[in-house]
């Protein structure tokens, strides 16, 4: 549709846009997809990814200290990342705190300890390869698209080949089962949360490289449009179905939705209304195949 | 037992009635003296209040209200309330519940909906007040005893200066985009009502796009992208309602190939931009000057608690009004790159110095 109203949109140079775009949502959904699955939500990327992006910007070479660990600084980031999954998924199986709040609680504590580092100077990256991550191309596409393209196979790997993935479906279809059958479910969740923190704590580094700063807002806006993202591709919020395959189609729906806005020129005023509207046209859609099975809406 | 605890009790509540009512008393009597102005420089107490230290402007309107402490041997209270208008509410509460004879508070209300509780708090308790920015337009210091003034910035004035200097840098001639900041606010609409103004005055300087990127880097890099491969070379100049939307629109730019070859321009002079407009990368920006701002409201709220102004004298110009803002360029940028205050403007006599216009 938006091809047909705006030459521009077809471009060559606006689909390697939009690609570029896409490739921060796609990492984070990519890790919000895994925790989706089991039937539990995440709302931890904001403040994970602000907390992993001053860590990664006070760890490179920066105009605030100097470190220059480079590489080893980006590891940090995604190690803090993990660590802070992990956290979230502790609390939910050691002390039953319901996902969600686990989850928003985490995020809090993120975007604390992201404002306690930045104490009032905002730290510019001058690592040359990390700055060059979003500025140099390879085959036309930006090596952090690139870096997107990989966590999305790594995510279906995970998900298609390890236990980890199986169970992350199987704790979504059914629980109970799975525990009666003598699985031990806990450590797979904690699991499932850390490797969703990793994928945010990368997602925090990518911004970083984009903006070639240290923002404690690296992830602001980003839950919301994951789930969304992963929503629109077919991942069930009840859990269970879906995938990171699905979710990365999600994304790219969800990318060319506000590129075609822009491109067709949507007045600004308009446009968050008609984005959400398009979003729960697409999603009821997308669960109409369900409907009868599924009667209950939460 | 009931005979005997009685009158304990009596004697008890009358001897707290006693003593409260030689507490209010002594209040009272203090509160006499506050409307009089006749504190004591030692005995004034400065606070000043924003949302974050992580924001660097705010920041240093905090530096600035300790600059102005330090130059009455005085100092500041630091108060933040990370942009909760709640906990904004609380820190206020707390401050005028205790010794509020001599209190001056400068303080940043979070949005218009939130000055009115804190006016009618400090007047009730007779604490001088300098508020800043925000407040709605039918609420107005003249109607209060301590509530002295209230500065604010014009934004249609600001959004003119920098479309004009946009136009400038690109020859009078050519497309522009415009990032707006969230659609909802004042700023964000008179800054752009000043870019329409500045178009009209510069008719070969033609309006491509305009969209909001809601005053954040990291939307403001997507909209970019996106109106650049839109529009492509026809694109010669940015204008965008705040710096950290520029210094998002500076990065499309390098990621896009095309630093250097479009006009940047912004408003708010936070240090990155200062220093973009220091090396050429960007255009202009404009200041308020967060230093002084700190230690403005603080200047004069110690000026009237001393007696050396009198409320009842200040011209309704100095109520509330505009004040002076800065269009910050390659020329004048070493001088904002250091923020720093100057003492003479915090005294008495030029306080007011910077006012711009009456507000109303």
């Amino acid at each position: 549709m938006f091809a047909v109203l705006s030459p521009r949109f077809r471009s060559i140079e606006n689909v390697q846009n939009m690609v570029d775009a896409a490739a921060v949502l796609a990492v984070v959904t990519c890790g919000i997809t895994f925790v989706l699955l089991m039937g539990s939500i995440d709302l931890s990327a904001a403040g994970v990814m602000g907390a992993s992006a001053l860590t990664v910007s006070l760890l490179v070479a920066n105009n605030r200290n100097d470190n220059d660990l480079g590489l080893l600084g980006i590891g940090v980031a995604v190690l803090l990342g993990c660590a802070f999954g992990c956290l979230s998924g502790l609390a939910l199986v050691l002390l039953k705190v319901p996902s969600f709040m686990a989850t928003l609680g985490v995020s809090a504590v993120g975007l604390g300890v992201a404002t306690l580092m930045f104490a009032g100077v905002q730290p510019n990256i001058s690592d040359a390869m990390l700055k060059g991550w979003a500025i140099e191309r390879f085959l036309g596409l930006s090596y952090l698209t690139w870096i997107a393209a990989t966590c999305v196979l790594v995510g279906w790997l995970l998900q298609r080949y390890t236990r980890l993935g199986r169970y992350a479906f199987a704790i979504g279809g059914a629980e109970e089962v799975l525990a009666l059958s003598g699985v031990r479910v806990k450590p797979y969740k904690v699991a499932v949360f850390a490797v969703a923190g990793a994928f945010y704590g990368l997602a925090g580094v990518m911004v970083t490289s984009q903006l070639g700063a240290g923002l404690v807002q690296a992830g602001s806006g980003y839950d919301f449009s994951a789930i969304t993202a992963a929503v629109v591709g077919g991942t069930l919020l009840t859990g269970g179905r879906g995938g990171v395959l699905h979710s990365a189609v999600g994304v790219l729906l969800v990318v060319v939705l506000t590129n075609g806005l822009v491109q067709i020129g949507v007045s600004p005023y308009w446009q968050g209304g008609v984005e959400g509207l398009i979003v729960v046209a697409a999603v009821a859609a997308a669960v109409i195949p369900q409907r009868r099975r599924n009667q209950v809406v939460k | 037992m009931k005979i005997t605890t009685r009158p304990t009790v009596i004697l008890l509540s009358l001897s707290l009635a006693a003593a409260l009512t030689g507490c209010s008393e002594q209040a009272a009597g203090g509160g006499d003296s506050a409307a009089a102005g006749g504190c004591k420089p030692a005995d004034v107490k400065l606070v000043g209040q924003v949302r974050n230290e992580s924001n660097p402007y705010e920041a240093s309107w905090l530096t600035g209200g300790d600059e102005f402490a330090k130059t009455v041997g005085l100092t500041q209270q630091r108060l933040t309330y990370g942009g909760d208008s709640t906990k904004q509410q609380e820190q206020i509460s707390q401050l005028l519940a205790g010794d509020t004879t001599c209190l001056v508070m400068n303080v940043l209300p979070n949005g218009d909906s939130d000055t009115a509780a804190i006016v009618k708090g400090a007047d009730t308790a007779g604490a001088y007040l300098v508020t800043q920015w925000n407040k709605p337009a039918d609420l107005k210091p003249a109607d209060y005893k301590t509530w002295i003034s209230h500065i604010t910035y014009n934004g249609v004035e600001s959004g003119r200066q920098i479309g004009d200097a946009l136009a400038t840098a690109i020859g009078g001639q050519g497309g522009i985009i415009a990032l707006q900041g969230v659609l909802d606010t004042a700023a964000a609409k008179d800054r752009f009502a000043g870019l329409q103004e500045s178009l009209k005055k510069n008719p070969g300087v033609e309006l491509l796009d305009q969209q909001t990127a809601n005053f954040s880097r990291a939307e403001a890099r997507t909209v970019t992208q996106t109106l650049l491969t839109k529009h492509g070379d026809k694109v010669k100049g940015i204008w965008t309602a705040n710096d950290d939307m520029a210094l998002g629109a500076l990065e499309a730019l390098q990621q896009a190939g095309r630093a250097g070859q479009v006009a940047v321009v912004g408003i708010d002079a936070v240090p990155d931009a200062v220093k973009a407009v220091q090396d050429g990368s960007m255009t202009a920006t404009v200041s308020s000057d967060g230093t002084w701002q700190g230690g403005i409201g603080l200047a004069i709220g110690f000026c009237v608690a001393t007696g050396k102004l009198a409320v009842k004298d200040l011209p309704a110009a100095n109520r509330a009004f505009f004040a002076e803002q800065f269009l910050v360029t390659k020329e004048n940028a070493a001088d904002f790159a250091q923020p720093k205050t100057n003492p003479s403007d915090f005294e008495c006599g030029n306080v007011f110095k910077r006012v711009a216009g009456a507000l109303t």
